[in-house]
């Protein structure tokens, strides 16, 4: 599969601080790959070099397949960006934003006009379309500046924080169309602080103080996280001497004599669960609940970057 | 004191803020310290004297000791003697010399036989402050050849009499209007498009601006173009303001004030762009729009005509805008020159405008840093 976006060795140091401290970054065609971490993390810094706005003060990326410190203009034609805080011009209207973005895109006459109805009609802006962009709500502003993201159709769509301060049905809304835009084939990079978004990715990064602290899917990263998946039992007696040399590692214990509440960790849940109460059972421990245990994200990232 | 504490934890805070930004404190400090060297450098020096003309009707050799005591008082250099009042004055009109002095026939004889006459200056009003001065010294250096001569002699006296060379009076209006113009057409529009760019970066339209495939060439331009159509206008009713409604002289063509007008707003929005694109945000971008006025308001001829400054001053004076301004304004307006009599200053601020604009558009980096 082909490469979207292609970060080697990033680097930026502001003054003597290195906001961004060798990142790198594969993330391929197709895909929604989130870029994760707490506020300074260097996820935006990141982000803006990976879109040619900041010069890395060493390293290089390429958009598909194209050098974006010199070959910026290409790249731009192919890429959408919608900016963390609102950046469109607050003093023209929804319509004459989307016309000068149009234009600047090289967007001409009739394509223009049905491109931008088309826009308009998606994201709910139509009613709004002569109303200063300064006078629309947060929803609405984040509406706005989607849409004109996506004037050019672009390959690659790089979203920096779309759901800081949105109030939850406008997230879930955010999070449908980029699984839609993804459907049409638009490969989207997407920043967050929420752990819980990051669920709907296909692939994330963790970031953290200026590093990628893990990256893979978000099963993987918690598989990472906890050296495995954790798994819970409910049994009668006292297990403890059933588990012994059994490949399971037992993280919590808890029992009134009659009955105990077990939590292990197991290299892959769904397939460790029936062996595990099979083994159980045959040693005459008798199993009344068995259940893979979820483990949020952020768990995993708090282990991740802090060790415990 | 009730309240005094807020007050102390503000003035702190103030403090503080001003400290820690170091351009702007660099900018209070240096800039007071860079006009007082800029004006010892320009105007401290031993002033040029100004060139005259010496129109000498007399057929008498008493009127050459008073040509002598306008020589020796410092102020003036001959430049010409006229055969007739006629030369002089063209003279004059040509900007040869600041002014004609002119000595009657018959002068000898009437300070041999203790009449009163009269010497007249015929001055050129283009610059209120100098024609000022060329009468008051010549006031006092005939003072000073009356008192000498009418030891030999015996009492006469002369009168000193005031013209022009645009007929009897410029009002002080006129001689004024193209400083008053030169100020608004370099200031206003400079100190408006210079804070354009930098705007942009602090409302973050710059960061989606840039995401567009646009080059630098066209964000220069976009706005010189803009910005020159709105100035435009605001130029056209100051100027017709002026003629119209406060009565403003105009000697030479108007289509011609309003043609080098023209060239100068574009040239100060060039300036201002180029300071637009080379500063990080509108504070800086403002104090150096205001630096940059302050050698042209010293330079330019805004007090005293260039040429009567130090070689250093009319060194500097051949980059400032305003210099060519000024010059082919004054020349219009009071002198009745045309177009073609200033095409040198209108090539001059063409010129600069180009030289800013190119630079503008190679100093913008289109990025957020």
């Amino acid at each position: 599969m082909a490469l979207a976006i292609e970060a080697v060795n990033l680097v930026k140091e502001f003054g003597g601080f290195r906001a961004v401290d060798g990142v790198n970054l594969r993330v391929e065609e197709g895909v929604i790959f989130g870029l994760l971490g707490p506020n300074g993390a260097g996820k935006s810094t990141t982000i803006r070099m990976i879109l040619g706005l900041l010069k890395p003060t060493s390293g290089y990326v390429r958009v598909f397949g194209i050098d974006v410190e010199r070959n910026r203009r290409e790249v731009l034609r192919i890429t959408g960006y919608m900016p963390q805080h609102f950046s469109l011009y607050e003093d023209l209207t929804v319509e004459e934003n989307m016309r000068l973005y149009a234009s600047l895109f090289g967007l001409k006459g009739g394509e223009a006009e049905e491109r931008i109805r088309e826009l308009m009609d998606e994201f709910v802006l139509w009613e709004f379309r002569n109303r200063l962009a300064g006078k629309l709500s947060g929803g609405m502003k984040q509406r706005l500046a989607l849409a004109v993201a996506l004037l050019h159709r672009p390959k690659l769509l790089v979203v920096d924080e779309p759901t800081a301060g949105v109030d939850p049905p406008l997230r879930r809304y955010f999070w449908e169309k980029f699984r839609e835009l993804k459907r049409r084939g638009v490969t989207i990079l997407v920043t967050t602080h929420y752990m819980d978004e990051a669920e709907n990715c296909d692939r994330i990064a963790l970031m953290s103080r200026g590093r990628v602290a893990a990256e893979g899917t978000p099963l993987q990263i918690k598989r990472l996280a906890f050296g495995g998946d954790l798994v819970e039992l409910v049994v009668e007696g006292d297990p403890r001497p059933a588990l012994d040399g059994y490949g399971a590692r037992l993280v919590e214990f808890e029992g009134d004599g009659s009955y105990s509440r077990i939590r292990l960790l197991v290299p892959d849940a769904s397939e460790a669960l029936v062996p595990l109460t099979k083994m159980l059972e045959q040693r005459g421990v008798k199993v009344v609940r068995a259940y893979p245990l979820p483990v949020s994200l952020e768990d995993a990232f708090i282990r991740l970057t802090t060790g415990r | 004191m009730r309240g005094m504490g807020p007050l102390v934890a503000l003035v702190a805070k103030d403090v503080k803020q001003l400290l820690r930004d170091p351009r702007s404190l660099t900018m209070v400090l240096f800039m007071p310290l860079a006009v007082m060297a800029m004006f010892v450098a320009g105007y401290g020096e031993e002033r040029s004297e100004v060139p005259i003309v010496v129109v000498n009707l007399d057929r008498g050799s008493i009127s050459w000791q008073l040509v002598e005591s306008l020589r020796s008082s410092g102020t003036f250099k001959i430049v010409a003697y006229a055969a007739t009042v006629e030369e002089g004055t063209e003279l004059v009109r040509k900007g040869v010399a600041y002014a004609a002095v002119v000595i009657p026939e018959g002068f000898s004889d009437s300070v041999l036989t203790g009449q009163s006459t009269r010497i007249v200056t015929v001055l050129d009003a283009a610059y209120a402050t100098v024609s000022e001065l060329v009468w008051q010294s010549a006031v006092i250096a005939t003072q000073a050849f009356m008192k000498k001569a009418s030891e030999l002699y015996g009492t006469f006296y002369i009168d000193v009499e005031r013209q022009t060379v645009y007929g009897p009076k410029v009002s002080s209006v006129d001689s004024f209007t193209s400083t008053i113009m030169g100020v608004l057409l370099h200031l206003v529009p400079m100190s408006l498009i210079a804070v354009s760019i930098s705007r942009e970066r602090e409302r973050k339209t710059f960061e989606q601006l840039i995401m567009a495939p646009v080059s630098s060439w066209h964000i220069v331009f976009g706005k010189f173009i803009a910005y020159a159509l709105v100035t435009v206008a605001d130029m056209v009713v100051t100027m017709a303001f002026a003629v119209y409604a406060l009565g403003v002289q105009v000697r030479g063509p108007l289509p011609a004030l309003l043609a080098v007008s023209l060239l100068m707003l574009l040239c100060s929005l060039g300036m201002g762009l180029l300071i637009s694109a080379a500063s990080r945000n509108q504070l800086q971008a403002y104090q150096a729009a205001i630096f940059v006025f302050i050698p042209s308001m010293l330079f330019s001829g805004f007090f005293m005509p260039v040429e009567l400054l130090s070689p250093t001053a009319r060194l500097v004076s051949r980059v400032l805008p305003l210099y060519y301004f000024l010059k082919a304004f004054r020349n219009i307006q009071l002198r009745g020159w045309t177009l073609a009599d200033v095409s040198q200053e209108c090539a001059a601020l063409a010129l600069e405008t180009a030289i800013f604009l190119a630079a503008a558009v190679r100093v913008l980096r289109l990025k957020v840093e």
